[in-house]
Formats: C-alpha cells, structure tokens, sequence
C-alpha cells in the first residue's frame, strides 16, 4: 500500500463536471429547494455538497428526536395500559 | 431513487427484530438508555438493508458493534454476521500530510492568470465541501475516491429517508395511540 501513496494523490479520481450535474439532478429529486437555482453547476457545485451535508445531519437529527420520543412513550405507559398495548402491538 | 414500500417494510420487519432482543431489558432501564437501544436497532436494520455491498453500511455496522456487538450479531444473524463485523475496513488511503507538503511545492513552482486563480478557489471550495460529506457519510474518511463517496452518499440519504418515514409513521401512531 505504501508504495501506491506518491500515485494516489494526483490520480484519485475528482468529481468531474458531469458527475456533479449527475448529483444535482438525482439531489433535485430528493431536495426540492435545490431546483430553484441557476443552472451554473460550477458554482452551484459547493452549494449542492453544502446542502446534501446539511440534509444528511437534519435526517439524524430527526431519528435521534423520534428514538427519544419513543423512548420516552414507552416509559410513560402503564404496563397494563391499553396504551402499552398498542405500542407493543406495534413495535414488538 | 425514492425509498421504496419493500425498503419500508423490511426495514420495519428488522427493527422490531433488534427492539425484540431488548425487549426483557426495556422495561427496567432507562430513558436514555431505551433511546440508544431503539436508535441502534434502527441503524443495524437501515445498514442490514443493503447486504454489506455498500461502504456506508458496512461502517455503520462496525461503528455498531463497537456500541453494542450482542445486538449487532443477534440481528445480523443469517446474514454473514462474522464477516460483516470482523471484515477490515481498508486503511485510510489518503496520507493528508504529504498531499498537503506536495500541494505546497506545487503551488510556489506555478504562477496562475486570474481565470485559474478563480477556478482553482472553485475548485478548492468544491473539495472543502466534499470533505464535510465525508465527514457525514459512515465510513466517508476510507472514501478517498470522489465518485464513490457521491455513490455511497445518495445510497446512504434514500436508506435515511427510509428508515426517518418508518420510524416516523411509527412514533405518530403509537403517540396518538396513547393520547388520552
């Protein structure tokens, strides 16, 4: 591996441009807001990895904030309450 | 690429499998504790989807085991558990102090017009931001080719679309289950 290092640097593959309008297009899909922009993919480029990131961290924000609400749910529950019934049925 | 319902359903099916295994336990834990134990049975079931083809899933898998291996070999179970677990991830391939010392010997030997001035800052800007992926994408640090890490990172935002809609659905239920 060690003798593959000088080579890795300069031929590690960079997003081409092509690769970069292929990843706009497959992100419009899943991010709306993105559509709206000019279609300069150089500049937009920074904008579409900026807002994948962001998208990427509010989606595991959001399954900490359900995991904890379900956490939360099945504490609340009485054991023999209807309601832990349904959680049950539900989950387990 | 949208999550699709085989996705959802599967990963639902899994999830109440590694709940399942907690499930002597939940009752007598803590708030805390459940919430790691809900969140990490999500993560095994959304990583298990993909069968070890992807990057991202194969690290989310390690990164789970190291939290919980029981869970982790409990739901993985069938699936080339072992291997999964135990499979070395590759070394990092990219040796940031060289790049950096031999991008700075470059950059005094070349002297740029203003359009390369310009497209280089595009460029380096572009760079800054795929590391920020990397950052975010389980495994993106063993990612040092740009193609893969776009590949694994649409791959990685349809699995966490998958399972947010599932747990979602999940949550919304049982809570207006409960209302009183």
């Amino acid at each position: 591996m060690s003798n593959r290092r000088s080579r890795q640097s300069s031929s590690a593959p960079r997003i081409s441009d092509d690769q970069i309008i292929d990843l706009v297009t497959k992100l419009r899909q899943i991010l709306p807001e993105i559509g709206q922009r000019r279609r300069s993919d150089k500049v937009s480029a920074s904008k579409v990895l900026q807002e994948t990131c962001n998208y990427i961290r509010n989606l595991n924000k959001e399954v900490d904030n359900l995991s904890e609400r379900l956490a939360q749910l099945l504490e609340s529950v009485g054991e023999d309450s209807p309601e832990a019934a349904v959680i049950r049925s539900l989950l387990m | 690429m949208q999550p699709t319902s085989s996705m959802k359903e599967e990963f639902l099916q899994k999830w109440q499998m590694g709940l399942q295994i907690y499930r002597p336990l939940i009752d007598n834990t803590s708030v805390s504790e459940r919430m790691k134990a809900i969140k990490l049975s999500a993560d095994v079931a959304m990583a298990s989807l993909r069968r070890g083809t992807t990057c991202w899933s194969r690290a989310l898998i390690q990164k789970t085991a190291t939290e919980d291996n029981f869970l982790v070999r409990q739901m993985l179970s069938g699936i080339k558990a072992e291997t999964l677990i135990n499979k070395k991830l590759p070394k990092v391939m990219c040796h940031r102090k060289i790049v950096r010392r031999s991008k700075k010997i470059l950059r005094r030997r070349k002297s740029r017009s203003a359009i390369e001035e310009v497209a280089a800052k595009a460029r380096k800007l572009v760079n800054k931001k795929t590391q920020g992926l990397r950052n975010v994408v389980p495994g993106g640090e063993f990612m040092s080719n740009d193609v893969l890490l776009i590949q694994e990172t649409l791959d990685y935002i349809v699995s966490l679309q998958t399972q947010v809609n599932v747990m979602r659905s999940i949550v919304d239920a049982a809570e207006a289950g409960s209302e009183r």
